[in-house]
Protein backbone atom coordinates (compact mmCIF):
# COMPACT_ATOMS: atom_id res chain seq x y z
CA UNK A 1 0.00 0.00 0.00
CA UNK A 2 2.79 2.57 0.95
CA UNK A 3 4.75 1.94 -2.42
CA UNK A 4 1.08 2.61 -4.24
CA UNK A 5 0.29 5.25 -2.47
CA UNK A 6 4.06 6.69 -3.21
CA UNK A 7 3.57 5.70 -6.60
CA UNK A 8 0.25 8.04 -6.42
CA UNK A 9 1.90 11.20 -5.44
CA UNK A 10 4.75 10.64 -8.60
CA UNK A 11 1.31 10.59 -11.21
CA UNK A 12 2.60 7.20 -12.02
CA UNK A 13 -0.90 5.77 -11.28
CA UNK A 14 -3.76 7.57 -13.13
CA UNK A 15 -6.44 9.49 -10.58
CA UNK A 16 -9.39 6.97 -12.01
CA UNK A 17 -7.64 3.70 -10.91
CA UNK A 18 -7.22 5.20 -7.28
CA UNK A 19 -10.22 5.02 -6.08
CA UNK A 20 -9.23 1.72 -4.22
CA UNK A 21 -6.47 3.58 -2.49
CA UNK A 22 -8.14 6.68 -1.66
CA UNK A 23 -11.39 4.01 0.04
CA UNK A 24 -8.05 2.24 1.91
CA UNK A 25 -6.15 5.26 2.80
CA UNK A 26 -9.79 6.60 4.60
CA UNK A 27 -10.31 3.38 6.23
CA UNK A 28 -6.51 3.21 7.41
CA UNK A 29 -5.20 5.70 9.59
CA UNK A 30 -1.78 3.95 8.76
CA UNK A 31 -2.45 5.15 5.39
CA UNK A 32 -3.43 8.29 6.05
CA UNK A 33 -0.90 9.00 7.69
CA UNK A 34 1.55 8.00 5.04
CA UNK A 35 -0.05 10.13 2.79
CA UNK A 36 0.48 12.96 4.58
CA UNK A 37 3.50 12.57 5.45
CA UNK A 38 4.77 11.98 1.72
CA UNK A 39 3.33 15.06 1.17
CA UNK A 40 4.82 16.38 4.09
CA UNK A 41 8.54 15.65 2.71
CA UNK A 42 7.60 16.74 -1.11
CA UNK A 43 6.77 20.22 -0.03
CA UNK A 44 10.23 19.90 2.11
CA UNK A 45 11.68 19.14 -1.36
CA UNK A 46 10.41 21.73 -3.29
CA UNK A 47 11.35 24.72 -0.70
CA UNK A 48 6.84 25.23 -0.12
CA UNK A 49 6.36 25.90 3.70
CA UNK A 50 5.84 22.93 5.42
CA UNK A 51 3.02 22.71 8.11
CA UNK A 52 4.02 20.56 11.20
CA UNK A 53 1.96 17.35 11.30
CA UNK A 54 0.01 18.44 14.58
CA UNK A 55 -1.02 21.94 12.96
CA UNK A 56 -4.52 21.56 12.95
CA UNK A 57 -4.22 20.96 16.45
CA UNK A 58 -2.28 22.93 17.51
CA UNK A 59 -4.16 25.94 15.37
CA UNK A 60 -7.29 24.74 17.55
CA UNK A 61 -5.87 25.00 20.42
CA UNK A 62 -4.62 28.37 19.92
CA UNK A 63 -7.61 29.70 18.37
CA UNK A 64 -9.58 28.28 21.51
CA UNK A 65 -6.32 30.12 23.67
CA UNK A 66 -6.43 33.47 22.39
CA UNK A 67 -9.69 35.20 23.81
CA UNK A 68 -9.34 34.11 26.94
CA UNK A 69 -5.55 35.55 26.96
CA UNK A 70 -6.36 38.76 25.82
CA UNK A 71 -9.13 39.17 29.12
CA UNK A 72 -7.45 40.90 31.90
CA UNK A 73 -7.27 37.60 34.41
CA UNK A 74 -4.80 35.30 32.60
CA UNK A 75 -4.66 33.83 36.22
CA UNK A 76 -4.45 30.24 34.94
CA UNK A 77 -2.12 31.66 31.80
CA UNK A 78 0.47 32.14 34.63
CA UNK A 79 0.06 28.67 36.02
CA UNK A 80 3.36 27.01 34.84
CA UNK A 81 1.08 23.85 34.21
CA UNK A 82 2.49 22.06 31.08
CA UNK A 83 -0.52 20.21 29.36
CA UNK A 84 -0.04 17.36 27.45
CA UNK A 85 -1.07 17.90 23.38
CA UNK A 86 -3.31 15.51 22.94
CA UNK A 87 -5.81 16.51 25.24
CA UNK A 88 -4.70 20.20 25.12
CA UNK A 89 -8.65 20.98 23.57
CA UNK A 90 -10.44 19.20 26.60
CA UNK A 91 -8.04 20.89 28.97
CA UNK A 92 -8.32 24.65 27.82
CA UNK A 93 -12.19 24.04 27.56
CA UNK A 94 -12.75 22.63 31.26
CA UNK A 95 -10.46 25.97 32.16
CA UNK A 96 -11.88 28.43 30.18
CA UNK A 97 -15.08 27.04 32.16
CA UNK A 98 -13.84 27.69 35.47
CA UNK A 99 -11.97 30.44 34.34
CA UNK A 100 -15.44 32.13 33.86
CA UNK A 101 -17.18 30.87 36.77
CA UNK A 102 -13.89 32.19 38.83
CA UNK A 103 -13.50 35.43 36.73
CA UNK A 104 -16.64 37.40 37.94
CA UNK A 105 -15.76 36.80 41.73
CA UNK A 106 -11.93 38.31 40.99
CA UNK A 107 -12.51 41.01 38.53
CA UNK A 108 -13.91 43.19 41.14
CA UNK A 109 -11.13 42.37 43.43
CA UNK A 110 -7.67 42.13 41.70
CA UNK A 111 -5.37 44.73 42.05
CA UNK A 112 -4.10 46.84 39.08
CA UNK A 113 -0.86 45.15 38.89
CA UNK A 114 -2.14 41.94 38.39
CA UNK A 115 -3.86 43.10 35.40
CA UNK A 116 -0.95 45.08 33.92
CA UNK A 117 0.86 41.66 34.51
CA UNK A 118 -1.73 39.80 33.14
CA UNK A 119 -1.96 41.86 30.36
CA UNK A 120 1.68 41.93 29.80
CA UNK A 121 1.66 37.80 30.01
CA UNK A 122 -1.00 38.28 26.86
CA UNK A 123 1.06 40.66 24.71
CA UNK A 124 3.98 37.87 24.96
CA UNK A 125 1.96 34.94 24.61
CA UNK A 126 0.99 36.60 21.43
CA UNK A 127 4.05 38.09 20.39
CA UNK A 128 5.47 34.76 20.96
CA UNK A 129 2.53 32.67 18.55
CA UNK A 130 3.29 35.90 15.66
CA UNK A 131 7.25 35.47 16.20
CA UNK A 132 7.11 31.45 15.96
CA UNK A 133 6.41 30.79 12.05
CA UNK A 134 7.05 27.05 12.14
CA UNK A 135 5.09 25.48 14.48
CA UNK A 136 6.46 22.33 15.70
CA UNK A 137 4.88 19.72 18.60
CA UNK A 138 6.36 20.96 21.02
CA UNK A 139 5.17 24.62 20.59
CA UNK A 140 2.26 24.65 22.86
CA UNK A 141 3.79 23.92 26.06
CA UNK A 142 6.65 26.09 24.77
CA UNK A 143 4.79 29.04 25.10
CA UNK A 144 2.87 28.61 27.99
CA UNK A 145 6.43 28.56 29.54
CA UNK A 146 7.23 32.02 28.11
CA UNK A 147 4.00 33.62 29.92
CA UNK A 148 5.11 32.28 33.63
CA UNK A 149 5.79 35.34 36.17
CA UNK A 150 9.28 36.72 36.34
CA UNK A 151 9.62 35.76 39.84
CA UNK A 152 9.87 32.41 38.58
CA UNK A 153 13.22 31.20 38.63
CA UNK A 154 14.53 31.36 35.01
CA UNK A 155 15.86 27.68 34.03
CA UNK A 156 19.75 27.27 33.26
CA UNK A 157 21.03 26.49 29.90
CA UNK A 158 22.32 22.57 29.57
CA UNK A 159 26.06 22.76 29.83
CA UNK A 160 28.28 19.98 29.28
CA UNK A 161 31.69 19.21 31.96
CA UNK A 162 33.20 21.83 30.65
CA UNK A 163 30.48 24.39 31.45
CA UNK A 164 30.40 25.04 27.75
CA UNK A 165 26.23 25.50 26.70
CA UNK A 166 25.57 22.62 24.73
CA UNK A 167 23.10 25.61 22.85
CA UNK A 168 25.50 27.89 21.99
CA UNK A 169 27.88 24.90 20.08
CA UNK A 170 24.24 23.91 18.39
CA UNK A 171 23.89 27.40 17.18
CA UNK A 172 27.33 27.70 15.89
CA UNK A 173 27.32 25.07 14.07
CA UNK A 174 23.60 25.72 12.43
CA UNK A 175 25.38 29.28 11.28
CA UNK A 176 28.60 28.34 10.84
CA UNK A 177 29.54 24.67 10.00
CA UNK A 178 32.73 22.73 9.51
CA UNK A 179 32.43 20.00 6.60
CA UNK A 180 32.84 17.34 9.63
CA UNK A 181 29.86 18.93 11.45
CA UNK A 182 27.49 17.60 9.36
CA UNK A 183 28.17 13.85 9.93
CA UNK A 184 29.79 14.05 13.15
CA UNK A 185 28.24 15.36 16.11
CA UNK A 186 30.47 15.65 19.47
CA UNK A 187 28.93 13.26 21.96
CA UNK A 188 28.21 16.11 24.45
CA UNK A 189 25.52 17.36 22.47
CA UNK A 190 23.78 14.91 20.43
CA UNK A 191 20.41 13.96 22.26
CA UNK B 1 25.43 32.29 -18.34
CA UNK B 2 26.70 31.33 -15.48
CA UNK B 3 26.78 27.78 -15.70
CA UNK B 4 28.60 28.83 -19.09
CA UNK B 5 31.30 30.70 -16.98
CA UNK B 6 31.75 28.02 -15.00
CA UNK B 7 32.14 25.68 -17.61
CA UNK B 8 34.74 28.01 -19.43
CA UNK B 9 36.44 28.89 -16.45
CA UNK B 10 36.65 24.90 -15.68
CA UNK B 11 37.71 24.18 -18.85
CA UNK B 12 40.79 26.84 -18.67
CA UNK B 13 41.38 25.89 -15.28
CA UNK B 14 41.55 21.87 -16.66
CA UNK B 15 44.09 22.96 -19.32
CA UNK B 16 46.56 24.58 -16.87
CA UNK B 17 47.15 21.34 -14.56
CA UNK B 18 47.87 19.16 -17.83
CA UNK B 19 50.36 21.50 -18.54
CA UNK B 20 51.61 21.53 -14.58
CA UNK B 21 55.49 21.49 -14.36
CA UNK B 22 57.36 20.60 -10.73
CA UNK B 23 58.29 24.29 -9.68
CA UNK B 24 55.00 25.66 -10.34
CA UNK B 25 54.91 29.07 -9.74
CA UNK B 26 52.87 31.11 -6.86
CA UNK B 27 49.94 31.86 -9.23
CA UNK B 28 49.89 28.37 -10.78
CA UNK B 29 49.52 26.80 -7.12
CA UNK B 30 46.49 28.98 -6.18
CA UNK B 31 45.15 28.39 -9.52
CA UNK B 32 44.95 24.48 -8.72
CA UNK B 33 43.47 25.47 -5.39
CA UNK B 34 40.72 27.91 -7.38
CA UNK B 35 39.93 25.01 -9.85
CA UNK B 36 39.02 22.44 -6.73
CA UNK B 37 37.00 24.95 -5.33
CA UNK B 38 35.12 25.69 -8.82
CA UNK B 39 35.09 21.35 -9.62
CA UNK B 40 33.72 20.74 -6.26
CA UNK B 41 30.32 22.89 -7.55
CA UNK B 42 30.75 22.53 -11.73
CA UNK B 43 31.09 18.67 -11.36
CA UNK B 44 28.72 15.62 -11.24
CA UNK B 45 30.33 12.81 -9.35
CA UNK B 46 29.37 10.57 -7.28
CA UNK B 47 31.58 8.16 -4.45
CA UNK B 48 31.86 7.29 -0.79
CA UNK B 49 33.76 9.59 1.69
CA UNK B 50 35.21 9.27 5.58
CA UNK B 51 35.03 11.62 7.92
CA UNK B 52 37.34 11.71 11.28
CA UNK B 53 37.04 13.98 13.90
CA UNK B 54 38.40 13.12 17.72
CA UNK B 55 37.62 9.34 18.21
CA UNK B 56 34.59 9.32 15.73
CA UNK B 57 34.87 8.15 12.06
CA UNK B 58 31.82 8.14 9.53
CA UNK B 59 31.40 7.21 5.70
CA UNK B 60 29.13 9.28 3.93
CA UNK B 61 27.89 8.23 0.30
CA UNK B 62 27.46 11.46 -2.06
CA UNK B 63 26.04 12.07 -5.16
CA UNK B 64 26.45 15.07 -6.59
CA UNK B 65 25.10 16.98 -9.88
CA UNK B 66 25.59 19.80 -11.89
CA UNK B 67 23.03 20.86 -15.09
CA UNK B 68 24.97 23.40 -16.02
CA UNK B 69 22.73 26.04 -13.84
CA UNK B 70 21.83 24.26 -10.69
CA UNK B 71 23.25 22.04 -8.23
CA UNK B 72 21.69 19.10 -6.59
CA UNK B 73 23.86 16.91 -3.72
CA UNK B 74 22.56 13.46 -1.40
CA UNK B 75 24.86 12.45 1.34
CA UNK B 76 23.74 9.80 3.23
CA UNK B 77 25.91 8.66 6.17
CA UNK B 78 26.04 5.22 5.89
CA UNK B 79 27.44 4.42 9.69
CA UNK B 80 25.08 4.28 12.73
CA UNK B 81 21.75 6.56 12.19
CA UNK B 82 20.98 7.05 8.48
CA UNK B 83 20.81 11.03 8.60
CA UNK B 84 20.50 12.26 5.40
CA UNK B 85 21.37 15.73 3.89
CA UNK B 86 20.22 17.01 0.61
CA UNK B 87 20.99 20.21 -0.91
CA UNK B 88 19.94 22.48 -3.69
CA UNK B 89 22.05 25.58 -4.28
CA UNK B 90 22.77 26.36 -0.66
CA UNK B 91 19.21 25.42 0.28
CA UNK B 92 20.20 22.34 2.40
CA UNK B 93 17.31 20.04 4.10
CA UNK B 94 18.58 17.81 6.77
CA UNK B 95 16.83 14.68 7.94
CA UNK B 96 17.90 13.71 10.99
CA UNK B 97 17.01 10.37 12.75
CA UNK B 98 16.11 11.33 16.51
CA UNK B 99 14.16 8.49 18.34
CA UNK B 100 11.03 6.93 16.98
CA UNK B 101 11.03 10.31 14.59
CA UNK B 102 12.83 12.00 11.87
CA UNK B 103 13.32 15.53 12.43
CA UNK B 104 13.75 17.66 9.27
CA UNK B 105 16.27 20.69 9.41
CA UNK B 106 16.58 23.05 7.49
CA UNK B 107 19.98 25.18 6.81
CA UNK B 108 21.50 27.66 4.38
CA UNK B 109 24.32 25.21 3.26
CA UNK B 110 27.96 26.21 3.07
CA UNK B 111 31.48 24.49 3.10
CA UNK B 112 29.91 20.84 2.17
CA UNK B 113 32.62 18.18 1.54
CA UNK B 114 34.21 18.44 -1.14
CA UNK B 115 33.06 22.03 -1.64
CA UNK B 116 35.19 23.31 1.53
CA UNK B 117 36.81 26.06 0.08
CA UNK B 118 35.42 29.29 -1.03
CA UNK B 119 34.69 30.45 -4.51
CA UNK B 120 37.06 33.85 -4.08
CA UNK B 121 40.17 32.94 -2.40
CA UNK B 122 41.49 36.52 -1.68
CA UNK B 123 40.73 36.29 2.44
CA UNK B 124 42.49 33.00 2.29
CA UNK B 125 45.89 34.26 0.44
CA UNK B 126 45.87 37.09 2.95
CA UNK B 127 46.35 34.49 5.84
CA UNK B 128 47.58 31.66 4.46
CA UNK B 129 50.73 30.62 2.30
CA UNK B 130 50.29 27.76 -0.32
CA UNK B 131 52.93 25.50 -0.95
CA UNK B 132 53.03 22.19 -3.42
CA UNK B 133 53.76 18.72 -1.86
CA UNK B 134 54.48 15.31 -3.73
CA UNK B 135 51.57 13.15 -5.78
CA UNK B 136 50.25 10.78 -3.45
CA UNK B 137 47.16 8.08 -4.75
CA UNK B 138 43.95 8.46 -2.80
CA UNK B 139 40.83 6.85 -3.75
CA UNK B 140 42.42 4.78 -6.30
CA UNK B 141 43.61 7.98 -7.77
CA UNK B 142 46.67 10.42 -8.34
CA UNK B 143 46.45 13.98 -6.45
CA UNK B 144 48.58 16.42 -5.60
CA UNK B 145 49.51 17.41 -2.13
CA UNK B 146 48.98 21.18 -1.40
CA UNK B 147 50.17 22.95 2.11
CA UNK B 148 47.60 25.53 3.01
CA UNK B 149 49.55 27.14 5.87
CA UNK B 150 48.74 30.16 8.11
CA UNK B 151 50.90 32.87 8.13
CA UNK B 152 50.54 33.59 12.26
CA UNK B 153 49.28 31.40 15.18
CA UNK B 154 45.48 32.42 15.14
CA UNK B 155 44.40 29.81 12.47
CA UNK B 156 45.01 25.72 12.04
CA UNK B 157 46.68 24.92 9.23
CA UNK B 158 45.34 22.06 6.51
CA UNK B 159 46.85 20.18 3.68
CA UNK B 160 45.08 19.31 0.53
CA UNK B 161 45.34 16.36 -2.09
CA UNK B 162 43.76 17.61 -5.47
CA UNK B 163 42.63 14.77 -8.10
CA UNK B 164 45.17 15.66 -10.94
CA UNK B 165 42.78 15.23 -13.54
CA UNK B 166 39.65 15.84 -12.46
CA UNK B 167 40.88 18.71 -10.30
CA UNK B 168 38.50 18.22 -7.13
CA UNK B 169 39.82 17.79 -3.77
CA UNK B 170 40.10 13.97 -2.57
CA UNK B 171 41.54 14.32 0.58
CA UNK B 172 41.66 17.46 3.17
CA UNK B 173 42.58 17.58 6.55
CA UNK B 174 43.33 20.14 9.79
CA UNK B 175 46.24 19.90 11.66
CA UNK B 176 46.61 22.15 14.90
CA UNK B 177 49.52 24.03 15.66
CA UNK B 178 51.59 20.92 17.06
CA UNK B 179 50.82 19.11 13.79
CA UNK B 180 48.15 16.77 15.21
CA UNK B 181 45.04 16.05 12.91
CA UNK B 182 42.04 17.40 14.06
CA UNK B 183 39.69 16.07 11.29
CA UNK B 184 40.24 14.87 8.31
CA UNK B 185 37.91 13.59 5.21
CA UNK B 186 39.23 11.61 2.26
CA UNK B 187 37.35 9.37 -0.57
CA UNK B 188 37.25 5.86 -0.39
CA UNK B 189 35.60 5.92 -3.93
CA UNK B 190 34.91 8.72 -6.68
CA UNK B 191 33.38 8.57 -10.07
CA UNK B 192 32.50 11.57 -12.03
CA UNK B 193 28.65 10.51 -14.02
CA UNK B 194 26.58 11.14 -16.75
CA UNK B 195 23.35 11.31 -15.03
CA UNK B 196 20.33 13.72 -16.46
CA UNK B 197 17.82 12.86 -14.45
CA UNK B 198 17.02 13.69 -10.70
CA UNK B 199 14.92 10.32 -9.75
CA UNK B 200 17.77 10.04 -7.02
CA UNK B 201 17.30 13.35 -6.00
CA UNK B 202 14.82 12.47 -2.92
CA UNK B 203 15.33 11.12 0.99
CA UNK B 204 14.89 7.68 1.73
CA UNK B 205 11.46 7.40 3.65
CA UNK B 206 11.18 4.83 6.24
CA UNK B 207 6.97 4.80 6.43
CA UNK B 208 7.18 3.48 9.87
CA UNK B 209 8.52 6.78 11.76
CA UNK B 210 7.37 10.31 11.66
CA UNK B 211 8.60 13.10 9.50
CA UNK B 212 8.26 16.01 11.74
CA UNK B 213 10.12 19.81 11.15
CA UNK B 214 12.69 20.59 13.82
CA UNK B 215 10.48 23.11 16.70
CA UNK B 216 13.58 25.48 16.95
CA UNK B 217 12.56 28.96 16.06
CA UNK B 218 14.65 29.96 13.46
CA UNK B 219 17.42 32.63 13.72
CA UNK B 220 15.86 36.36 12.60
CA UNK B 221 18.41 39.21 11.43
CA UNK B 222 19.47 41.82 13.83
CA UNK B 223 18.30 45.12 12.89
CA UNK B 224 19.11 46.73 16.26
CA UNK B 225 21.25 50.24 15.14
CA UNK B 226 22.30 50.86 18.34
CA UNK B 227 23.50 47.38 19.85
CA UNK B 228 25.28 48.45 23.78
CA UNK B 229 28.20 46.78 21.86
CA UNK B 230 30.81 47.65 19.68
CA UNK B 231 33.85 45.84 18.19
CA UNK B 232 37.44 47.06 18.48
CA UNK B 233 40.08 45.50 16.06
CA UNK B 234 39.51 41.84 15.20
CA UNK B 235 42.69 39.43 14.96
CA UNK B 236 44.11 39.64 11.71
CA UNK B 237 42.26 38.09 8.68
CA UNK B 238 38.88 37.83 10.78
CA UNK B 239 35.52 39.53 9.57
CA UNK B 240 32.77 39.97 10.07
CA UNK B 241 30.42 37.55 7.94
CA UNK B 242 26.72 37.28 9.40
CA UNK B 243 25.18 38.85 12.16
CA UNK B 244 21.37 37.48 13.94
CA UNK B 245 18.91 37.33 16.78
CA UNK B 246 18.78 33.43 18.06
CA UNK B 247 16.10 32.53 20.82
CA UNK B 248 18.38 30.32 23.22
CA UNK B 249 16.69 27.39 25.12
CA UNK B 250 16.43 28.43 29.15
CA UNK B 251 17.51 32.60 28.27
CA UNK B 252 14.61 35.21 28.76
CA UNK B 253 15.43 37.43 26.07
CA UNK B 254 16.98 36.66 22.01
CA UNK B 255 20.73 36.55 22.01
CA UNK B 256 23.20 38.03 19.28
CA UNK B 257 25.04 35.92 17.41
CA UNK B 258 27.50 37.05 15.36
CA UNK B 259 29.82 35.11 12.85
CA UNK B 260 33.27 35.78 11.54
CA UNK B 261 35.39 33.83 8.97
CA UNK B 262 39.28 34.53 7.65
CA UNK B 263 37.68 32.45 4.29
CA UNK B 264 38.37 28.86 5.95
CA UNK B 265 38.24 28.80 9.77
CA UNK B 266 34.62 30.32 11.12
CA UNK B 267 34.33 32.08 14.90
CA UNK B 268 30.75 32.26 16.60
CA UNK B 269 30.54 35.24 19.26
CA UNK B 270 27.10 34.90 21.18
CA UNK B 271 26.36 38.38 22.98
CA UNK B 272 23.87 38.49 25.94
CA UNK B 273 22.93 40.37 28.91
CA UNK B 274 24.50 39.07 32.19
CA UNK B 275 21.91 37.70 34.32
CA UNK B 276 20.85 38.71 37.55
CA UNK B 277 21.82 36.23 40.20
CA UNK B 278 23.78 34.00 37.74
CA UNK B 279 27.67 33.59 38.40
CA UNK B 280 28.82 35.00 34.42
CA UNK B 281 30.85 32.79 33.18
CA UNK B 282 34.70 33.56 32.39
CA UNK B 283 37.43 31.48 31.01
CA UNK B 284 38.47 29.19 28.36
CA UNK B 285 38.20 25.53 27.54
CA UNK B 286 38.93 23.28 24.31
CA UNK B 287 36.16 20.30 23.88
CA UNK B 288 37.52 18.31 20.77
CA UNK B 289 38.59 20.80 18.11
CA UNK B 290 36.66 24.00 19.51
CA UNK B 291 37.61 26.37 21.25
CA UNK B 292 36.13 28.66 23.98
CA UNK B 293 36.59 31.57 25.65
CA UNK B 294 33.79 33.30 27.83
CA UNK B 295 34.36 36.92 29.31
CA UNK B 296 31.90 39.93 30.72
CA UNK B 297 32.48 43.45 29.06
CA UNK B 298 30.28 45.64 31.06
CA UNK B 299 26.92 44.11 31.48
CA UNK B 300 27.24 41.70 28.76
CA UNK B 301 28.51 37.96 29.04
CA UNK B 302 30.68 37.05 25.90
CA UNK B 303 31.05 33.44 24.84
CA UNK B 304 32.84 32.69 21.92
CA UNK B 305 33.44 29.47 20.22
CA UNK B 306 34.82 27.62 16.76
CA UNK B 307 37.30 25.40 15.15
CA UNK B 308 40.42 27.69 15.93
CA UNK B 309 43.58 27.84 18.02
CA UNK B 310 42.77 29.41 21.91
CA UNK B 311 44.13 32.70 21.16
CA UNK B 312 41.72 33.61 18.10
CA UNK B 313 38.56 32.95 20.30
CA UNK B 314 40.32 34.84 23.24
CA UNK B 315 41.20 37.71 21.13
CA UNK B 316 37.49 38.17 19.58
CA UNK B 317 35.76 37.90 23.10
CA UNK B 318 38.47 40.47 23.98
CA UNK B 319 37.61 42.80 20.84
CA UNK B 320 34.06 43.29 22.15
CA UNK B 321 33.32 46.60 23.88
CA UNK B 322 30.16 47.34 26.18
CA UNK B 323 28.63 50.67 24.87
CA UNK B 324 25.98 52.62 26.84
Amino acid sequence: MTEQISALLDDEIALEDAEHLMAGMQANGHGAEVWSQYHLIGDVMRGANALSPSFKEDLMAKIDLEPTVLSPNAAWMNEPKVFNETNALDEVSNKKQALEAKSKSFATNLPVVWSIAASCAAVMVVGWMVLQTQVGNQAAPTMVAQATPPQEVATLPVTNEQGVPVEYLMAHQASAPSASSYYIQSASYTE
Amino acid sequence: MKGFVLACLLASALSNTSQRVLAASDDDKWQILQKAALAAHALSYQGIFVCQSGQQSKSVQIKHFFDGQNEFARNVLLDGSPREVLSQGSDLIIYNPKNEKIVIEKRRGQNMFPAVLPANLAAVKQSYTLRTGDIERIAGRSAQILFLEPKDDLRYSYRFWIDTEYGLILKSVMFNGRNEMMDSISFTQLNLVNTVDLDWFKPKIDSKKNYVMEDEPPAQADYNPSPHWMLKELPAGYRKVDQMLRTVHGKPLPVTHVVFSDGLASVSLFIEPVTNGVKPRAGHSVVGNTSFYSTVAGYLQITVLGEVPEATVAAIANSVVFVK
